[in-house]
């Protein structure tokens, strides 16, 4: 059991660093696949390696999710350089769009979660070009009041139940060989969440590679520069903004499905302050660094938690303090010790990569 | 009908440009940004009740305790954030300040509790009309204190030394500081004045309406529609667009609907930004 862990541990450290300096001694293909393998399946089996309880499961599906709801704002805050104080509404409405299509019109989850997934987009869509021309604390502020108006909608309109919210969304069931799996429990749910939390860690470090990724970094360091290479500066945020939402909107979904209800609190600052905490603590641009910080957060928010507004002050707190000692997080902290115990080292990529562990 | 909602609006108004002048300054002088701002007027708010209910002092003693005691706040926050402000790291101080407004959040409901509380004002219970428009002292008091709050930062900012200092380290920090300008000191004052600005606003402004821990965030949200409708930085066009925003709000809460106002606010907002990007005021 334990060596599993281990097993599974050494290579997650190679290959976040690999990622995050891109310029470090890679293993090779086969290496590299096999590690991720091993991790995989050892993130697979983290519930039953801790005990199993249920408690645990609730806490693994919860980071599951909101490491996925993180991912949504991190492809934005990491790569475009923009912050995002909008995508509480991508969350939302993929949670508000399942809870209202199986309660209210008594659709599937296959087909909510299409059409969740759908409306996050052309939201996003819609804010992204609101935002076309505004940078900086206008794109933040202007994202926020999408949010503001979010709120005021699901708290008002009728048929998305007012401050209630929804009640009563339907078991999970999903089409399986022999009849079809009803995720009853968060044990139950735990596999879906899993393997959808794979698939959007898969996508992201796709999308670190692709086209879009390098020029939404482009435009982020050097919009002049980006233009003078072709890439369409405004365009690319637009697409950016759209890639992301449907990201946060997946967890929404799954959210209303573990939790049975919705409500405006979605839309809530803690939920916003969630993400972004998520995607600063381990520090920015790092593949598995909102799931590393979801888990941290909702370990404590789960396991240890003092009290809503005691939390309110750690996760505050905390996010404060990594901005104001190491605005890189806990990346640029290891990198911080290095350069003090050895300025030469600094000089060498292979040994920064490493001081991210 | 017509005049008793222009005059609540105007008051209304008096009340969002009184709190956005500390971010006007913000902005337009030093180029900061500040997320906490709405919830260091909650903390105004409520030391302005503490004062009153725990120490016995009258209202008009109490104001200047809280905003005082607010100034000391967010001088402490600013030299936290001193490395962050001279690096102009936008992005970093936008995050410190909004995990500040959250940890602020968080204190103030285990200090203050969860209750709403009233702020005991004289002037809040002094009826006065025009026609058949009836307001409070306390509506008066705002309208007052906004235009010459406005008044006097026009003026120290425009017409004074110390205005050219903060607008030397506006527009170049860098080249300001080979001058001589200490830019570290003059962010300081500008948050400073910001903070004193947001609880001179929760003194003043929130014995309108019982208080809670949670009132940060609509003002918070307020702030920011007159901000980016008036064009970042732009001082007269917070003033402005504060008093129109107030009018609009009474009118659309009054004939449309209260629970829409803000959301429509905001809609407007979105329309502006998309026709003229710069704000309405700016040039």
């Amino acid at each position: 059991m334990t060596n599993a862990v281990r097993a599974g541990r050494a290579p997650a450290g190679t290959t976040t660093s690999d990622g995050a300096a891109g310029r470090s001694r890679r293993p090779g293909p086969g290496t590299r696949v096999t590690g991720w393998l091993v991790l995989a399946v050892a993130g697979f089996l983290l519930p039953t390696l801790l005990g199993g309880s249920t408690r645990i499961y609730t806490t693994c599906v919860l980071v599951a999710i909101f490491a996925m709801m993180s991912y949504g704002a991190d492809v934005v805050l990491s790569y475009l350089g923009e912050v995002s104080l909008g995508h509480t509404l991508f969350w939302a409405a993929g949670a508000y769009a399942t809870a209202y299509f199986t309660v209210k019109s008594g659709w599937g989850p296959l087909p909510s979660l299409l059409v969740s997934l759908a409306i996050a987009a052309l939201l996003a869509l819609l804010v992204g070009l609101a935002t076309l021309r505004t940078r900086e604390f206008v794109f933040s502020l202007v994202t926020y009041a999408t949010a503001i108006i979010g709120l005021t909608v699901v708290s008002n309109v009728g048929g998305l139940g007012g401050s209630d919210g929804i009640v009563g969304v339907p078991l999970l069931t999903l089409p399986a060989i022999g009849g079809s799996y009803v995720a009853r429990t968060d044990v139950d749910i735990w596999p879906i969440a899993y393997v959808l939390l794979v698939v959007v860690i898969f996508f992201i470090a796709r999308f670190r590679r692709s086209r879009l990724g390098a020029n939404a970094l482009m435009t982020q360091m050097n919009p002049g520069l980006a233009t003078t290479m072709g890439v369409d500066v405004r365009r690319t945020r637009v697409l950016v903004f759209v890639v992301s939402a449907p990201i946060s909107a997946l967890a929404g979904w799954l959210y209303a499905f573990q939790r049975s209800y919705v409500s405006p609190d979605l839309l809530s600052a803690s939920f916003l302050l969630f993400m972004l905490t998520a995607v600063i603590l381990p520090g920015r641009r790092q593949l598995l660094g909102p799931l590393i910080g979801a888990a941290l957060i909702t370990a404590q928010q789960q396991l240890a938690s003092f009290g809503g507004d005691v939390d309110k002050i750690v996760l505050g707190g905390v996010l404060a303090l990594v901005l104001l000692v190491s605005p890189n997080g806990f990346a640029g902290l290891g990198r911080l010790l290095v350069r003090r115990r050895h300025p030469a080292a600094e000089a060498s990529p292979a040994a920064t990569a490493a001081a991210d562990e | 009908m017509i005049l008793a909602q222009l005059v609540n609006g105007l008051a209304l108004g008096a009340g969002y440009a009184l709190l956005a002048v500390g971010w006007t300054v913000l902005l337009g002088a030093a180029r900061l940004v500040n997320f906490a701002h709405g919830q260091l007027y909650m903390i105004g708010a409520f030391l302005t009740f503490l004062v009153i209910t725990k120490a016995g002092l009258p209202y008009l003693a109490a104001i200047p305790v809280a905003v005082v005691a607010v100034a000391v706040l967010g001088g402490i926050m600013q030299l936290l954030m001193r490395r962050l402000t001279l690096d102009q790291n936008i992005v970093s101080l936008m995050l410190v300040t909004l995990a500040f407004g959250y940890l602020l959040e968080g204190g103030g409901s285990l200090l203050f509790g969860g209750n709403p509380q009233v702020i005991d004002s004289p002037f809040q219970n002094a009826g006065m009309s025009i026609g058949s428009a009836r307001f409070t002292g306390q509506d008066l008091l705002i309208v007052i204190l906004a235009f010459a709050l406005y008044g006097v930062t026009w003026f120290v900012l425009g017409r004074t030394n110390i205005g050219r200092l903060v607008r030397g380290v506006a527009e170049d920090p860098k080249l300001a500081q080979l001058y001589g300008i200490d830019a570290a000191k003059v962010y300081l004052g500008v948050f400073v004045f910001s903070a004193a600005c947001a609880a001179l606003a929760g003194a003043v402004v929130a014995p309108r309406s019982p208080i809670l821990t949670s009132i940060g965030f609509d003002q918070l949200v307020i702030t920011f529609l007159v901000v980016v409708l008036a064009g970042i930085g732009y001082l007269t066009g917070g003033l402005f667009v504060g008093l129109g925003l107030g009018v609009f709000t009474a009118f659309f809460g009054a004939y449309v609907s209260p629970a829409y106002s803000t959301a429509a606010a905001f809609a407007v907002l979105l329309v502006v930004l998309i026709v003229r990007p710069q704000g309405l005021t700016a040039r």
